[in-house]
């Protein structure tokens, strides 16, 4: 070791430190200490919600400067000069230009307006953020340039210390190897600690892994390659996305019965498919698409030329961004004008009413952000709002049924009895048992963590007898334990006669989990490849805690 | 490529002074509320429209579709007054409805002033950048930095906001919760709507200041400013021309009239 770097500075050291959150009911915090060397490169591990966040906000002294939360130290020693890159590529900004976003952070520090230029230009070299000039719109820059810019504002601080809060949480690959490399450039001389799930681009070169439980104290604290030998199931236990995450939780797909499986949906009866015969070349398509083309604007967006969709398929649709995944998905909702065919099973709707109805009762739809989708104020009722609406249209149609049939025009709302209501109550009970959010009835769906706003959004759109789920990025910025959970969901769906169409940048979900990949590129459906799959075997879940299989 | 609101070419109006134009432009608001003789209220349109075609830098096809948006501002201002104004001299009267020849002009006069006053307005934010205006309000009316940048801050924010009403208005759709027809769908509108909507700008504004907070932003503190927002001869002309066109209207309404109809007020 050379002989500099036994003179070791500390960068921060903080000795029983007590926290709480107003309104939580417990320390988030008790007696913890941490103590941070200049220059070591310290990665932050443990559950959500365990505090590593707050950590992060006490060293860039956010907390309680910024943030007012009751707190105490024994000792708080914090870096002086930090810069911060948070997780959201969107609201880190408050100006409408590159350059004029980069000019902020020097007006706050008074530099003098002729410095300002060649610093701006400067620091976006560092992070390899190359634009011929810097004065154009933060919105053309992509998610991951975004989040280089915020690296490149907080490098205008001169900061000793760099704080990096999940920074590559919501990128896609490409984003997220840039965002790293550009941190490695700037990371000479620096201290830096890091908040992430996503570690496989980071424990190459840390110095130093902390690991948190879940009720915020340690359990861990050393260098990278220990820690993952020695404290690998906790990591898969929080969630954390190391490495080996996917090779773990997957065994290579055999034909054997997974034991996740061995249970399936009761109600099979919903699944009109369900007791279809196991042969692939027998099944009946639930989705025939025939010269389909999806518009936005009057402009073709998403063209599909013949494609089907089979029972028990997991379609993984692909494809960069902008291509025209999302206009397909919302195309076959009806919420975006079509041309072309589209069956359902054996029925072409005609004319847009019919095309939305059709795909109301054959689809349901899951969006990015659940809280979009939540409609009432309890969770059970978010699952009884479906069941209900359901058994009031078909009330309607029989009672227009019968007033065709004496020739009376009018059709009065249909309105449940009692005991309907009793019977959806009931239903909706019993799902959000096997969701896992039976002890959840009575909450705001808002108040629910982001796995579980998921889980209820797809619980809501699966309760009524819908064969067909499509879902817009239902991994995306997730934990590995919400997304094993989220596919293990669609695994068991798929058992029961289901289809799920997923919109995914997760390489591995196409490899691992999909029967069949869709790769959309520039508007048009270019690759519609089956993998070694089929729609009809089911697949080898090793990751079967007990608190992780739905049914 | 280029986005719709970005001017061809940069006029004399660009590069004067924001704080000092805002200045002009609103004492040319009230003069055209003061105006009260239609020959000058209809000349003020003219020349403001002539104006705006010339002055803002954009291509003829974008101001005219822009300034089609006048008609629909034209009608509406004037058709109330021409149909149920007061007056004496009675041309037509239906029910209610009644046109004489007071009401008539009055609201030719009043469409006439709102045209006048689109012009002015659409002249203003063409050639105008809400960062400049908000650099030279901070510098030169020493406007606080504080609500300057929040104001820049949440202009980034209203697309994100826009977006999402989109996505909201489509996830209720797939709900079926868009279903319900009439009064009691209307009264649940705000509910629908708002509710997420505010839940996630609240939070997206509440991180956005938390970045500016970590950015070393400090109301309270002596700052720089990257673009400096000087007054310039630019200024000068943008002040002189405005000036001209009213003396113009007003000439011209003095000596070239058209209506000849005097004060339009009830009671001069």
């Amino acid at each position: 070791m050379p002989l500099v770097e036994q003179k070791e500075e500390t960068a921060a050291d903080i000795q029983g430190l007590r926290l709480k959150f107003p309104g939580a009911a417990d320390l988030l915090f008790r007696d913890l200490s941490v103590k941070i060397l200049r220059g070591e490169k310290v990665l932050l591990l443990g559950p959500s919600g365990c505090g590593k966040s707050t950590l992060l906000q006490v060293l860039g002294g956010m907390i309680p400067r910024v943030t007012e939360v009751p707190m105490k130290a024994a000792r708080l020693e914090v870096p002086e000069s930090v810069g911060f890159v948070f997780q959201d590529p969107e609201t880190q900004f408050c100006m409408p230009h590159v350059d004029e976003e980069l000019a902020f952070v020097l007006e706050n520090l008074a530099v003098p307006v002729q410095e300002m230029r060649p610093r701006i230009e400067a620091a976006l070299r560092q992070v390899g953020l190359n634009l011929p000039d810097a004065h154009i719109p933060i919105g053309n820059l992509s998610q991951g340039m975004k989040q280089r810019l915020a690296l490149a504002s907080a490098l205008l601080l001169e900061p000793e210390t760099l704080l990096l809060d999940e920074p590559s949480a919501l990128l896609d690959p490409e984003g997220r190897r840039t965002i790293w490399e550009a941190v490695r450039n700037v990371s000479d001389r620096r201290t830096i600690v890091i908040v992430e799930h996503r570690i496989e681009e980071v424990i190459d070169w840390v110095d130093r892994v902390i690991v948190f439980q879940a009720d915020g104290s340690l359990v861990a604290d050393g260098p990278a390659e220990s820690i993952f030998r020695r404290h690998r199931n906790q990591l898969r236990e929080y969630g954390i996305w190391y490495p080996e995450a996917w090779s773990d939780a997957y065994a290579p797909i055999t034909e054997s019965k997974s034991p996740a499986l061995a249970d399936p949906i009761e109600d099979q009866a919903d699944c009109p498919n369900s007791s279809a015969p196991r042969l692939e070349s027998e099944l009946q398509p639930l989705l025939r698409l025939e010269q389909f083309s999806v518009l936005r604007g009057g402009k073709e967006a998403c063209r599909v030329d013949s494609a089907i969709v089979l029972p028990g398929d997991l379609i993984a649709v692909t494809g960069p961004n902008g291509a025209g995944k999302s206009s397909l998905l919302l195309g076959l909702m009806g919420l975006l004008p079509r041309r072309g065919l589209c069956r359902y099973g054996e029925y072409l709707p005609e004319g847009r009413r019919a095309e939305r109805e059709a795909a109301a009762k054959h689809m349901a739809f899951v969006f990015q952000n659940p809280e979009f989708q939540f409609v009432t104020n309890r969770v059970l009722d978010e699952v009884s709002f479906t069941l209900r609406s359901e058994a009031e249209h078909n009330l309607q149609q029989e009672r227009r049924g019968g007033s065709a049939r004496i020739g009376w025009p009018f059709v009065r709302r249909g309105r449940l009895t009692a005991e309907d209501e009793g019977k959806i109550e009931r239903r909706a009970l019993e799902f959000l048992h096997r969701f896992g959010l039976a002890d959840y009835a009575e909450r705001h769906p808002y108040l629910l963590s982001l796995g579980q706003k998921r889980r209820l959004s797809v619980a809501s759109a699966v309760v009524s007898a819908k064969p067909l789920l499509l879902l817009d990025e239902p991994t995306f910025g997730q934990d590995a334990r919400n997304t094993f959970a989220m596919l293990n969901l669609c695994e068991e769906l798929r058992a029961s006669g289901h289809a799920v169409l997923m919109i995914t940048h997760e390489t591995e979900i196409a490899q691992r989990l999909a029967t069949r990949v869709w790769r959309v590129e520039n508007g048009k459906l270019v690759d519609d490849r089956s993998t070694a799959r089929s729609c009809t075997d089911g697949t080898r879940l090793v990751m079967g805690d007990a608190d992780e299989t739905f049914f | 490529m280029k986005r719709f609101f970005e001017p061809d070419r940069k006029t004399w109006l660009h590069r004067s002074n924001p704080a000092l134009k805002l200045a002009v432009f609103v004492g040319l608001f009230v003069w055209t509320v003061l105006t009260h003789r239609i020959d000058a209220s209809f000349y003020l349109a003219c020349l403001f429209l002539l104006l705006l075609f010339f002055a803002s830098g954009y291509p003829l096809w974008k101001t005219a579709l822009l300034a089609s948006g006048f008609a629909l501002a034209f009608a509406s201002a004037s058709v109330t007054m021409i149909l149920f104004g007061k007056g004496s001299e009675i041309w037509w009267s239906w029910g209610p409805v009644s046109i004489s020849k007071e009401s008539f002009y009055r609201g030719l006069h009043l469409g006439f002033r709102s045209i006048a006053f689109g012009c002015q307005g659409l002249l203003f934010v063409l050639t105008t950048t809400s960062t400049g205006l908000f650099y030279a309000l901070m510098q030169r009316v020493r406007l606080s930095p504080k609500y300057a940048y929040s104001f820049m801050a949440s202009i980034r924010l209203l697309p994100m906001a826009l977006e999402e009403l989109r996505i909201r208005r489509d996830a209720l759709a797939v709900r079926g919760a868009g279903g319900k027809k009439g009064a009691s769908r209307l009264l649940q509108m705000p509910e629908l709507y708002a509710l997420p909507l505010l839940a996630q700008s609240i939070r997206r504004a509440q991180r956005t200041a938390a970045a500016m907070e970590v950015k070393r932003f400090d109301a309270g503190r002596r700052r720089t400013y990257y673009y400096d927002s000087p007054v310039t001869k630019y200024d000068a002309g943008a002040f002189l021309v405005m000036l001209a066109a009213v003396l113009a209207a007003a000439l011209l309404a003095q000596n070239l009239p058209i209506f000849e109809l005097g004060d339009m007020r009830m009671n001069p």
